[in-house]
């Protein structure tokens, strides 16, 4: 039990900041707690919480992915173009964006694991290209809006519960397995803490790092098509806070950005700290600039619990109490 | 010596007789990105008159100088082997306590101008403390301090406004032997580099960059070295902040994030290292031209100005992937 609180630390402290928000923002908005205000923030934890499953991967993984904001714009728009508001193209679209998103995912893969480009540099390029192929492409005009069916899906209710809920269960549930109990999982560990060790173990580095960034665009093109739902439309520019939140969510689950540690359940609780946040600053009458503030204050609070030097002064404290 | 670990950038020779082609090897990138700025200048030359005038020169500088500013803090802290995300919260921070603050008094310009400034200093050396201090990564802090920044400028000015007094618009028109004050601000960039470079801090934060574990063997400070370069860093972005606001003659709480990525990717461009250690401001100056300029040539070859951040983004790779295969033809030489 012991083994399992010190391994798992930052995840559980993230659930323990998410309860204690929780708390706190009941306090200040006695409506918060209530079911629909519950659903409502559930759904828009769940697209920064998809977005940020692939995220998870690739900074597992030792990576960065800076391409998703345009990854998830382009899915979005491209879906919303070609299905022209009717739900029976969705059988080809779908699968189509899906498996753009993984490509994009798999080129940013080759570049940093065959040409050994900063993972940075890689995915910002594809980032800027993304977004400049798609103005061309639209010449900036807005796109008809979303089929039915996504709709549905992103904001639609099975029995009370919201239907993106249970697609994130789902994802959560896959992507606990694959860090888990897969081989993958165990590659990935290994990669993150070291690639060099990783490589001469026989771990397949860089099939392992490309699979990350695939994931990566996989999760953002997936999003991308939810959002349209959920907004109604595609717009320009719809992806770009996703880039911030969903590197702070995976920051605030616990994950090292250097890689080899953090679990995707600490990075849903990351996402669900930052919601309830976006929720909290209304009720404390707070402007957006505020909550840009507190963000930045909450992650520097959890990387600094998670740091080296905090681990280190928690044991020479405990060391020092149990002496006396 | 700690950065004979790396080549230098100057004064590598491979051998007894000086090598051209190590020479060429070694600063292959720098080379790549001046080859591009000349084919870039040479096409918006050939279907633009007046490209090669002193006007020229003194519009595209000051319309580069801002991403210049910003991108030589963005430079030391890549030598360094950091990267700081901050310099956004900081730009835009920079520009809105100008265009609230600065009245048509001169005195309240040069104060709140200093203020700026050493908030700039300040900011970057608790950023660099905070690495320092509690081992955090660079990446995150300055994300986490980016967001602190842009939320406190969105305090203080929402959207995007306010003044600056008329003569303080007119600093870019200001000329020289006819050059304007921007082009004197790149040759000011280029001497301090050459200065700093090899004075003791500049020498430590490269040879830091290049090797940290030697350094720190070696005496240096990492705490010191971390503090000095995130404070240059954020005073560099103040001082690109005062400078945009001579531009835009507003504040904006959101214009920073322009600079945050492009400020890296100039530096990439021009052959900065992300791993640490190598590099030179040159190179980086020459990116941000290089940035600036597509701009001007999408406009003349009359394409869609949604080619523009394709053709960054392609000149980016192509950079990036020079370099990595002139530093693999470099390890297979010295091997």
């Amino acid at each position: 039990m012991n083994a399992f609180l010190a391994r798992n630390r930052l995840i559980l402290l993230a659930y323990a900041g998410m309860v204690l928000l929780l708390v706190v923002t009941a306090l200040f908005s006695p409506g918060f707690l209530s079911a629909s205000n519950m659903r409502s923030t559930v759904v828009l934890a769940a697209f920064v919480g998809i977005v940020a499953l692939g995220q998870t991967f690739v900074i597992v993984g030792g990576g960065i992915d800076l391409s998703v904001p345009w990854v998830l714009n382009s899915a979005a728009i491209i879906m919303a173009l070609l299905c022209a508001g009717q739900d029976l193209p969705l059988i080809w679209v779908a699968p189509l964006v899906l498996a753009g998103g993984a490509t994009i995912g798999l080129i940013n893969g080759l570049g940093v694991a065959q040409f050994g480009v900063p993972p940075i540099i890689m995915t910002l390029a594809t980032n800027v290209i993304l977004q400049g192929l798609i103005l061309v492409v639209t010449g900036g005009s807005p796109s008809p809006a979303a089929p039915s069916v996504i709709k549905f899906l992103s904001v639609g209710r099975i029995g009370g519960i919201p239907v993106i809920a249970l697609i994130w269960l789902a994802l959560t549930l896959i992507a606990t397995l694959l860090l888990s109990k897969a081989a993958f999982g165990r590659h990935l560990y290994a990669l993150g803490t070291s690639a060099t060790v990783a490589e001469f173990s026989g771990v397949p580095t860089a099939r392992t790092t490309v699979l990350t960034y695939v994931i990566s665009g996989t999760t953002a093109a997936l999003a991308g098509m939810l959002l349209t739902g959920y907004s109604g439309v595609a717009y320009l520019g719809m992806g770009d806070a996703y880039l911030f939140t969903s590197i702070a969510a995976v920051a605030i689950g616990g994950a090292s950005i250097l890689g080899g540690s953090g679990h995707y359940l600490g990075t849903v609780a990351g996402a669900m700290v930052l919601t309830i946040l976006t929720g909290l600053l209304p009720a404390l009458n707070l402007s957006s600039g505020a909550l840009l503030v507190v963000y930045g204050a909450v992650i520097l609070i959890t990387v600094s619990l998670g740091s080296e030097a905090f681990a280190g002064l928690a044991s020479t404290l405990r060391r020092s109490t149990r002496k006396t | 010596m700690v950065l004979a670990e790396k080549a230098p950038p100057h004064g590598g020779t491979h051998g007894s007789t000086r090598d051209w082609r190590g020479w060429a090897l070694d600063r292959a990138p720098f080379l790549v990105a001046c080859l591009m700025l000349l084919v870039i200048v040479g096409v918006y030359g050939s279907y633009q008159t007046g490209v090669f005038t002193l006007d020229e020169l003194n519009l595209d500088t000051s319309a580069a100088m801002t991403l210049m500013l910003a991108a030589t803090g963005q430079t030391i802290v890549l030598l360094r082997g950091g990267i700081d995300l901050s310099i956004g919260g900081m730009i835009s921070l920079g520009t809105v306590i100008a265009a609230t603050r600065f009245t048509d008094d001169p005195a309240t310009v040069l104060f709140w101008s200093l203020f700026v400034l050493a908030l700039g200093a300040a900011i970057g050396a608790l950023n660099g403390l905070l690495i320092s201090v509690l081992k955090l990564q660079p990446f995150l802090v300055t994300l986490a301090t980016w967001s602190i920044l842009n939320g406190t400028a969105m305090i203080i000015l929402p959207t995007d406004g306010g003044s600056v007094p008329g003569w303080w618009l007119g600093f870019g028109y200001l000329t020289l032997f006819g050059l304007s004050s921007p082009v004197w601000m790149l040759l000011a960039l280029l001497l301090f580099w050459w200065w700093f470079r090899w004075t003791r801090l500049g020498i430590t934060i490269q040879a830091t960059g290049s090797n940290e574990k030697s350094a720190f063997l070696s005496g240096v400070s990492i705490t010191r070295v971390n503090v000095l370069t995130y404070g240059l860093s954020g005073l560099f972005a103040a001082g690109a902040a005062l400078y945009l606001t001579t531009q835009t003659g507003a504040g904006s709480p959101t214009i920073g994030k322009d600079y945050i990525l492009p400020s890296v990717a100039a530096a990439v461009i021009g052959g900065v290292s992300l791993f640490g250690g190598r590099g030179h401001l040159a190179g980086t100056l020459v990116g941000a031209f290089i940035l600036t300029l597509i701009g001007n040539l999408v406009f003349v070859l009359k394409i869609s100005s949604y080619w523009q951040p394709v053709a960054s983004g392609v000149i980016l790779l192509l950079s990036v992937l020079a370099s990595s295969l002139a530093e693999k033809a470099a390890r297979g030489r010295s091997a």
